[in-house]
This record gives structure tokens, C-alpha cells and sequence, in this order.
């Protein structure tokens, strides 16, 4: 519990100067904009065509990103198997189990959880990953302070780029994967329910449509509740700056319960569902109910 | 009592913006007025279910938080939908 307590209060002790200047330059220059967080300079111009793929802050942690979730991977999996299990060894474990019964085995028909177990674990220790990342301040925000990047927290799951091309990697294996289990024709005649032949006229978009409707609340949902976390926690720590420094005990106490909830709760949640849902979405293809 | 905040709107000035930022509220206080009573019924029904059958516990916890965080996304939704209508129009 002591250690618990002096963590959290040298996170604060890190993030609430970097958050205290950041908004500090802003409001010498103009007025502090919580959404300025989400203006993505570019560092290194990229240009591919007509492509931008400039590497800027949000591309910075998904690299991160990615490496951590890699070390993650090593350290926790790749240990000696005893009988008397280590720490490590049982987090390992944990996470697998969790992996395999809550994801895999509740979305995935048995002849496909061999082959598509690893793709949901990994989306599983990636987002959970760099949303985490999302929430330990980091020095690579834009705004310099006597040149060097100010701590920040940014996640590059609140961008709705990112979150898309998860989603759409896994809309895209559930109908490459639909296609090759049943063949085009039948695959895409389970899609429509058992209705009155009357009815086809009106089912069938709204089926067409719901196909893409799971590509948009599958991105948005992430991206949405990751941008809704920091934007809360920004907000509350710049009415400081904004209305008067009298309100910082109150403020700071409410900006530290929204981080803890989005640390505790939000961060595995958003990790688990988006894992579980792709794990649902491909089974569903692969072995469509009727 | 209605012409009375017109008159207050137009005297300082920004109308639009007022009511984008009327807009943007309402968007994401009517969603979270729905989600709120989803999670509530969710969280709800959980109790009941692993009063009646405390063995079955670990298999309700993943349809839970599934549930959960389907419901939550509405208000999100609502918060986008808000936002965009800030920005955009």
C-alpha cells in the first residue's frame, strides 16, 4: 500500500509539472485548448505519393508501443516452466488463460482456435499495451521546454487512425476467413436471417449495413473511450489556468479519480472487449448458425 | 421566459456557438442517460445471477464486462457525435 502511494505520487510529481507548462506556454500564446493534444506535428516528413506517412507523436508510440509489448511477451512467456511457478511465470500464465478461455475459447469454434488464438492474444497485449502507455507521462509531447519534449500523456489509441486499421484488420480476416471456411455464395447468404421472403427487400441492406456498422463501433468504441479518458483528466487539470489556481485541490483530486478509473478499469476493458469482439466476429464467419 | 433568453443570446453575441455547445451537452447527456440505465441493469442482473448461482461466477464475469463495455460505448457515441457537430458544423 506505502509503495502504491509514493508510485502514484511521483507519477503525479512528474505529470503535473509537464502538464502545468504545457498549459502555461499555451496560455501566454493562446487560450489552453485540451484538443491542441491531438494536432499531430510532424517530425520526420514521409511523403509516398500522395500518402503522408510522416512519422509524428502518434506513430512514435505505436513503435514504442509494439517494442514494449514485444519485451512484454518475452519476459512473461519465454521462462523456464517450473514446478514451482515464479511471479513471472504466474502473470505469464495468467494472461494466457485469460487469453485462452475468456477470448478464444468463448469466440472461436474449436477447429479455428489453433489458428487464430495468437491473433487475438496479440491484439489483446498490444492495445492493452499502448493504452497503458497512454497513461505514463512520457517525454514526447510537441511542445519543446529549453529544447527538450515536456512530459506528457498522449495515447496513440485516441486517434482514430490507429483504432481504424485495427478494426479493419480484423473486419477483413472475418470475411477472408468466412469466404475460405464456406465457400462466397453460402457465406454470404448466412448473413440474412430467417425471415419471410417479403421481408428481403429490407433485410438485406440493413444486414449489408450492420457489416459495417461493426467496422465503425468496433473503431470507434476504442478510440472514443481512450479520447474521452484523456481529454477528461486534460480538462480538469487545465481549469487551473482557466478559471483560477484556487480550484487545484478540487480539480487535481478529480483529474487523480478519472486517471485511476481509466488505469484500473478502462485500459484492460477496452484491451479485453476489443480482443473478445474480433475473437466473436471471425468465429461467427468461420461457423455462421445457420 | 423563452424570448428572454433569446434576447440575452443575441446580446452577447455568439448564437451559433451557443447552441453548438447546447448541442454538443445534450448529445452526450441523453446518452449517457441511456447508458447509465443499461449499466445499472447489467451490474444488476450480475448480482442477482451469482446470488442465485455463486459457482458460476467466473463464466458471468466475461459476458459482464462484455456487456458492460458495449453499453458504456453508447455514451461515447453520443460524446463523437457531439463533437463532431462542435467542429465540423
Amino acid at each position: 500500500m506505502k509503495t502504491r502511494v509514493l508510485g502514484l505520487a511521483t507519477l503525479l510529481f512528474f505529470a503535473l509539472p509537464a502538464l502545468a507548462i504545457a498549459a502555461d506556454e499555451a496560455s501566454t500564446e493562446e487560450d489552453f485548448n485540451p484538443a491542441d493534444e491531438w494536432d499531430l506535428h510532424a517530425w520526420i516528413p514521409i511523403h509516398i505519393g500522395p500518402l503522408d506517412m510522416s512519422i509524428n507523436k502518434a506513430v512514435a508510440y505505436l513503435m514504442l508501443g509494439a517494442l514494449v509489448a514485444c519485451v512484454i511477451g518475452i519476459v512473461l512467456m519465454r521462462v523456464k516452466v517450473g514446478r514451482d511457478p515464479t511471479r513471472r511465470q504466474a502473470v505469464g500464465e495468467t494472461i494466457y488463460e485469460v487469453a485462452q478461455v475468456q477470448i478464444a475459447e468463448q469466440g472461436l469454434p474449436t477447429k479455428a482456435i489453433a489458428r487464430w488464438f495468437p491473433y487475438c492474444t496479440t491484439l489483446l497485449l498490444f492495445i492493452w499495451t499502448v493504452n497503458m502507455l497512454g497513461f505514463i507521462p512520457l517525454p514526447l509531447s510537441d511542445e519543446k521546454w529549453h529544447g527538450i519534449p515536456t512530459f506528457a500523456l498522449f495515447a496513440a489509441t485516441s486517434t482514430l487512425s490507429v483504432t481504424l486499421a485495427l478494426a479493419l484488420m480484423t473486419w477483413v480476416f472475418t470475411h477472408v476467413e468466412g469466404i475460405r471456411e464456406n465457400g462466397l455464395w453460402p457465406y454470404l447468404k448466412s448473413w440474412i436471417p430467417d425471415v419471410p421472403k417479403g421481408l428481403y427487400p429490407l433485410i438485406i441492406p440493413l444486414e449489408i449495413l450492420g457489416q459495417f456498422m461493426r467496422l465503425i463501433s468496433l473503431s470507434v468504441r476504442l478510440y472514443a473511450n481512450m479520447l474521452a479518458g484523456h481529454m477528461l483528466i486534460l480538462t480538469f487539470i487545465g481549469l487551473i489556468f482557466l478559471v483560477t489556481p484556487w480550484i487545484a485541490p478540487f480539480s487535481v483530486a478529480l483529474a487523480t479519480v478519472f486517471y485511476l478509473f481509466e488505469v484500473v478499469i478502462v485500459v484492460s476493458i477496452q484491451a479485453y472487449i476489443f480482443a473478445a469482439l474480433s475473437a466473436i466476429y471471425i468465429g461467427s464467419a468461420i461457423e455462421p448458425e445457420h | 421566459m423563452l424570448s428572454a433568453f433569446f434576447v440575452l443570446a443575441e446580446t452577447t453575441g455568439d448564437v451559433a456557438d451557443a447552441g453548438k455547445a447546447i448541442a454538443l451537452a445534450l448529445g452526450i447527456g441523453l446518452g449517457a442517460l441511456g447508458a447509465g440505465i443499461g449499466i445499472g441493469n447489467i451490474f444488476g442482473s450480475m448480482i442477482q445471477a451469482v446470488a442465485r448461482q455463486p459457482e458460476l461466477r467466473g463464466e458471468l464475469q466475461g459476458i459482464q464486462w462484455l456487456g458492460f463495455a458495449l453499453t458504456e460505448a453508447v455514451v461515447f457515441y453520443g460524446l463523437i457525435g457531439g463533437l463532431l457537430a462542435y467542429v465540423l458544423i
